[in-house]
C-alpha cells in the first residue's frame, strides 16, 4: 500500500529528475549560480515570515474565537477561515483594486489614517499571502484547542498563575504540534504560489520557473526539482525534529474553558475586525463591485450580440466544482491515510519519507505537477487510455494537494488511544470490525478537517484543471481565468462571489462546525 | 449522559461516512460515463485564446462544415508545454496561439507542420512564417494607455523612445516579465542593436517606473488613477471600457513607423503529426475568411490580417500606424536574450 501511494507522489520528482538530466543545464553551477541563489534567498525568506506571521496570527485568531468571551465570537469563527478560497492570482488582484492609491477604499483608508498603498515586493507578497494562509494555521490549532483538558489550565490558575504564563506553560505546548503542522502547510503553499509573486512582483524560484518555462525550460526544470528537494528536506527534518516530541494525548474535553478578555475584551474584538475587514473585506469589495457591473448589465463584454454572463450559466461550472472537490477530498484522505498511520502511530521512517514526498506534491507549482502526470500517462498503452480522464484528474489533485490532508490525518490517528484497539483485539475482533467500530468513527471529525482542506483547495485550483481534465470541462476557477485572462472583470467578479459564498457554505458544515467535535 | 453524547456522536459520524460513499459512488459513476474521449474524426485545437475571444467562431465552423471539434484552453505557453509533453502521442491538430513566445518554442522543439502556400498568401507577407510553421489571424498593437482625467494627450510623445525624457520619469507603467513587453523589446533590439536598446531600457529603469504583472493591471492602475499612462497592447482599454464605461482611458498610439508601435500577432499553426490535415487546413482556411476576419475586427477589436478586411472604426488603419512586426522565427532563442537585457536594466530581478 505505502509502495503504491510512493510511487505516487514520487512522480513529479522522477519527472523533473529525468527531464533536468536529460537537460543541457550543469546543475552544479545553475544550482550555485547568483541567478539561481538570489530567487532562493528571497523564496526562503517569504516563506519563512509568511510561515512565522501566519503562526502567530493563527494562533490568536484560533484562541479568540474558541477559548475567550470575544463578542459576536462564533460569527468569527466562520468567518476567518474564509480568504484561504481566494484563487491567488485573483485575491492578488481585488485586494490590489481595493488598496491602491485611487483604488475603491481610498477614501475609507483616509478617514482612519492610513495611506493607501499597492502591495508590492516582498512587503506585499508577505502581507497577501499572510492574509490567505492563516487558516492553514487557525484550523488546526482551533480543533486542538477546543479539545484539550481545562483540568491542567484550572490548576495552573488556582496555583495563582497569570492568564499569559498560563497560556504560555500550559496551552502553548499542547497546542504546539498543530500550530506547527499549520505553518509548514503554508510555508510548503509559499513555496509553490506562483499567482501571489507573480501578480505582485517579488521574483521567487517560483516566478522564475513560471517566467523561464517555455524562455529556457531546461532551467525552469532544473529549479522545480531544486524547488522539490527543498520541499522534502524542510519535511524530513521537521519530522525529525517532532519524532522527538511526545506524543500528545487527544481527548475529548467537555466543555473548553473560557476565559474572559476583561479589558482587552474591545482592543481585541478590534484587531479581529480589522483583519476580516482587510482579508476578506478588501477582495471581496473588489470583487462585489466587478460583479455589481455584469449584473446590472453595464459591462457589455466585447461580442455586440453575445450574450453576458449571469448566475444561471454559472450553474454548471459551480456542480462541477463541488462535486470534484468532494470526491478530491475523500480520495486523498483515503490515499494519505497510510501514511498518517505509519508516521503518527508506529512512527515509522517509511512514514516520514512518505510525508516528505506528499510535501514535495504540494511545494511544486500545480503547472509542474500536472506536466509531470501528463509525462506519465501519454506513455501508457492505449487499451488503459487515462489521458485527460477524471481519474488522472483526480490523481493529480491528490498529489498536489494531498500534503493539506496529511496534517489533520495525522492528529485524527492519535486521536484513537491504542489500549482501546487492544481491549477489542483480546475480545477477538477482527481488524476490519475494529476499523469498522472503533478507528473509523473515532476518526471522523479529524478527517472531515482535513478533506474540508482539499476541497476548498480543489475548487479554487487552476493549472492542473486547466491542463489535465477531460475537454470541455468548466469549474468555477476555470471560468474566473478565463476572464481575468482576457482582461475583463465583471464576468471573473461575479464567479468568485460564488465560488467564496459556496466555499463559505461547505467551510462552515465541513470545517468550523466540525471543529467543536473535533477531538 | 457522556454516553449518551457518545452515541450520538456515533450516528453522526455514520451518517457522515455513508454521504461520503453516496459522492464516492457518484463521483465514480460521473466518471466511468465521461470516459471515452475524442474521437478519430474529431478535430482536435488547443487554443491560447480564451473561449470568450474565439468560441463563437469555433461553433460556427463546426456547424458549418459538420466537423467535431475539441477544444482546451489555457494560456499558450502552457498548452505549447503540454503539446511538447505530448510529443509523438498527441491527438491535437491545430494550436491557436495568442502569444509569439509559444510558436517560437514549438517551432524549436520540431512540432509543427505546414501550412500550404495559398493560404500564407492570404495575409501580408511578415504575418506569415515563409516555411508555413504559422500564420498570423489578428493583432494587436502596443500602443501608450493614459488616464483622460489626469494627461492631456498633447502633451504625450509621438516616439516610445521620448518616454526617457525627465517628464515622463516614473509616469510610465511597465510590465517587465511580460511577453508582449519583451516583444516589443525585441524589435528594439533589431532595430536599433543592442547597445542602444540597453541604454533605452537602462534610462527607463532610472525614472524608476512603476511595475506590474501583465497589461490588465496596468489598464487598471491608470483607470483608478495610480498611473497616469502605461506601455500596453491596444486591446486592453476597449476591454477594461466594455467591462466600466465609466473608465476614463484612453489609447495614445505613437507616430507611424515608429517602434513603440510593435504588432502582435495571434497565430494559427497544424501540428506535424495531426492526422486530419484535411480538415485542421479547412479550419485554417476558415479563420482568414471574411466572416471570421471581421469577427475579429468587430468583436475583439483587434486588426484583422487578412487582407481586404477592414478594421473596426474606432481603431487608425493599420497602414496609417505602420507597425513594427517581431519576426517569430527569430523568437525562439532570440526572447532569452531580450529576458536577460530586461533583468540587467534592473526593471525585473
Amino acid at each position: 500500500m505505502s509502495v503504491v501511494i510512493g510511487v505516487l507522489f514520487v512522480a513529479p520528482l522522477l519527472y523533473l529528475l529525468q527531464r533536468t538530466v536529460g537537460g543541457k543545464e550543469n546543475l552544479w553551477s545553475l544550482y550555485t549560480s547568483a541567478s539561481t541563489l538570489e530567487p532562493l534567498r528571497r523564496t526562503l525568506i517569504l516563506a519563512l515570515s509568511t510561515a512565522l506571521s501566519s503562526a502567530v496570527v493563527g494562533t490568536g485568531l484560533a484562541w479568540l474565537t474558541t477559548r475567550t468571551d470575544l463578542p459576536l465570537r462564533r460569527l468569527w469563527a466562520g468567518l476567518t477561515p474564509l480568504p484561504l478560497v481566494f484563487p491567488s492570482f485573483v485575491g492578488a488582484l481585488a485586494l490590489m483594486a481595493a488598496v491602491a492609491p485611487g483604488g475603491l477604499l481610498d477614501s475609507p483608508l483616509g478617514w482612519i489614517g492610513l495611506e493607501p498603498t499597492r502591495p508590492e515586493g516582498f512587503w506585499g507578497a508577505w502581507m497577501v499571502l499572510t492574509l490567505f494562509t492563516t487558516p492553514y494555521v487557525q484550523l488546526p490549532v482551533a480543533a486542538r484547542l477546543v479539545a484539550l483538558p481545562p483540568s491542567l489550565e484550572e490548576t495552573a490558575r488556582l496555583l495563582g498563575r497569570r492568564p499569559l504564563t498560563v497560556f504560555r506553560t500550559v496551552v502553548l505546548p499542547q497546542i504546539a504540534p498543530a500550530i506547527g503542522a499549520g505553518a509548514l502547510l503554508v510555508f510548503l503553499y509559499a513555496l509553490s504560489d506562483f499567482g501571489v509573486v507573480v501578480m505582485l512582483r517579488y521574483e521567487t524560484l517560483t516566478s522564475a520557473i513560471y517566467t523561464n518555462r517555455i524562455l529556457d525550460r531546461d532551467r525552469s526544470t532544473a529549479l522545480s526539482l531544486l524547488l522539490g528537494l527543498l520541499a522534502v528536506g524542510v519535511v524530513v527534518v521537521e519530522r525529525h525534529v517532532a519524532r522527538r516530541r511526545p506524543a500528545t494525548d487527544a481527548t475529548r474535553a467537555k466543555r473548553p474553558l473560557q476565559v474572559p478578555l476583561g479589558k482587552w475584551r474591545w482592543p481585541a474584538l478590534a484587531a479581529v475586525v480589522a483583519w476580516v475587514a482587510l482579508a476578506l473585506g478588501g477582495p471581496l469589495a473588489s470583487l462585489a463591485v466587478w460583479a455589481a457591473r455584469s449584473l446590472r448589465g453595464e459591462a457589455t463584454g466585447l461580442a455586440a450580440g453575445g450574450a453576458r454572463t449571469g448566475l444561471a450559466d454559472l450553474t454548471t461550472p459551480a456542480v462541477n466544482s463541488v462535486w470534484i472537490g468532494l470526491v478530491t477530498a475523500v480520495v486523498a484522505v483515503a490515499v494519505v491515510l497510510p501514511a498518517a498511520y505509519l508516521s503518527a502511530r508506529y512512527r515509522s521512517r517509511i512514514g516520514g519519507a512518505l510525508t516528505g514526498l506528499v510535501a514535495a506534491g504540494f511545494a511544486l507549482p500545480g503547472l509542474v505537477v500536472a506536466l509531470s502526470v501528463v509525462s506519465w500517462s501519454v506513455g501508457l498503452p492505449k487499451s488503459i487510455d487515462l489521458y485527460q480522464s477524471f481519474p488522472l484528474l483526480v490523481s493529480a489533485y491528490v498529489v498536489h494537494l494531498g500534503a493539506q490532508s496529511l496534517g489533520a490525518a495525522r492528529v485524527a490517528v492519535t486521536a484513537v488511544p491504542n489500549r482501546l484497539d487492544e481491549s477489542a483485539r483480546m475480545l477477538g475482533a477482527g481488524w476490519v470490525r475494529r476499523i469498522a467500530t472503533i478507528d473509523l468513527p473515532l476518526m471522523l471529525p479529524g478527517l472531515a478537517a482535513g478533506a474540508g482542506l482539499v476541497m476548498l483547495s480543489t475548487m479554487k485550483e487552476l493549472p492542473i484543471t486547466l491542463l489535465v481534465a477531460p475537454t470541455g470541462f468548466e469549474t468555477l476557477s476555470t471560468r474566473i481565468w478565463t476572464g481575468t485572462e482576457s482582461g475583463f472583470l465583471a464576468e471573473p467578479g461575479l464567479a468568485s462571489l460564488v465560488l467564496v459564498a459556496l466555499s463559505g457554505v461547505l467551510t462552515w458544515f465541513l470545517v468550523v462546525r466540525r471543529t467543536e467535535r473535533l477531538a | 449522559m457522556a454516553s449518551l453524547r457518545g452515541m450520538r456522536g456515533h450516528k453522526r459520524s455514520w451518517r457522515a461516512a455513508a454521504a461520503l460513499g453516496m459522492v464516492l459512488a457518484v463521483g465514480g459513476s460521473v466518471i466511468s460515463g465521461c470516459g471515452g474521449g475524442s474521437g478519430r474524426d474529431t478535430l482536435v485545437i488547443y487554443s491560447g485564446r480564451t473561449s470568450n475571444l474565439i468560441k463563437p467562431l469555433l461553433d460556427k465552423f463546426a456547424e458549418e462544415t459538420d466537423t467535431n471539434i475539441d477544444v482546451r484552453y489555457d494560456n499558450s505557453a502552457n498548452l505549447a508545454l503540454l503539446l511538447d509533453e505530448e510529443g509523438d502521442h498527441t491527438d491535437v491538430d491545430v494550436f491557436l496561439s495568442q502569444s509569439p513566445g509559444a510558436v517560437g518554442f514549438l517551432d524549436e522543439q520540431g512540432r509543427l507542420g505546414e501550412i500550404s502556400s495559398d493560404l500564407l498568401g492570404k495575409v501580408p507577407e511578415g504575418d506569415a512564417a515563409a516555411d508555413g510553421s504559422w500564420i498570423g489571424l489578428s493583432g494587436r498593437v502596443r500602443t501608450l494607455v493614459y488616464n483622460t482625467d489626469l494627461v492631456d494627450p498633447a502633451t504625450l510623445p509621438t516616439s516610445v523612445l521620448d518616454l526617457i525624457k525627465p517628464e515622463y520619469a516614473g509616469k510610465v507603467a511597465l510590465a517587465p516579465t511580460n511577453g508582449s513587453f519583451q516583444d516589443f523589446v525585441t524589435v528594439l533590439r533589431e532595430k536599433l542593436g543592442e547597445e542602444a536598446a540597453g541604454s533605452w531600457l537602462q534610462a527607463m529603469a532610472d525614472g524608476n517606473p512603476p511595475t506590474f504583472n501583465d497589461n490588465t493591471a496596468i489598464v487598471e492602475a491608470v483607470g483608478r488613477g495610480e498611473v497616469p499612462m502605461g506601455l500596453v497592447n491596444h486591446y486592453y482599454a476597449f476591454v477594461a471600457k466594455s467591462d466600466n464605461p465609466d473608465l476614463p482611458v484612453e489609447n495614445h498610439f505613437f507616430a507611424p513607423g515608429d517602434y513603440g508601435s510593435t504588432l502582435l500577432v495571434t497565430a494559427a499553426s497544424i501540428v506535424k503529426d495531426t492526422d486530419q490535415p484535411e480538415a485542421a487546413r479547412k479550419f485554417v482556411e476558415f479563420l482568414l475568411s471574411e466572416e471570421a476576419q471581421k469577427y475579429f475586427a468587430s468583436e475583439t477589436f483587434e486588426y484583422p490580417l487578412a487582407s481586404g478586411v477592414q478594421p473596426n472604426p474606432v481603431l487608425p488603419p493599420l497602414d496609417q500606424i505602420n507597425p513594427t512586426r517581431v519576426d517569430l522565427s527569430t523568437l525562439g532563442g532570440d526572447l532569452e536574450s531580450t529576458a536577460e537585457l530586461i533583468q540587467r536594466s534592473g526593471l525585473s530581478s
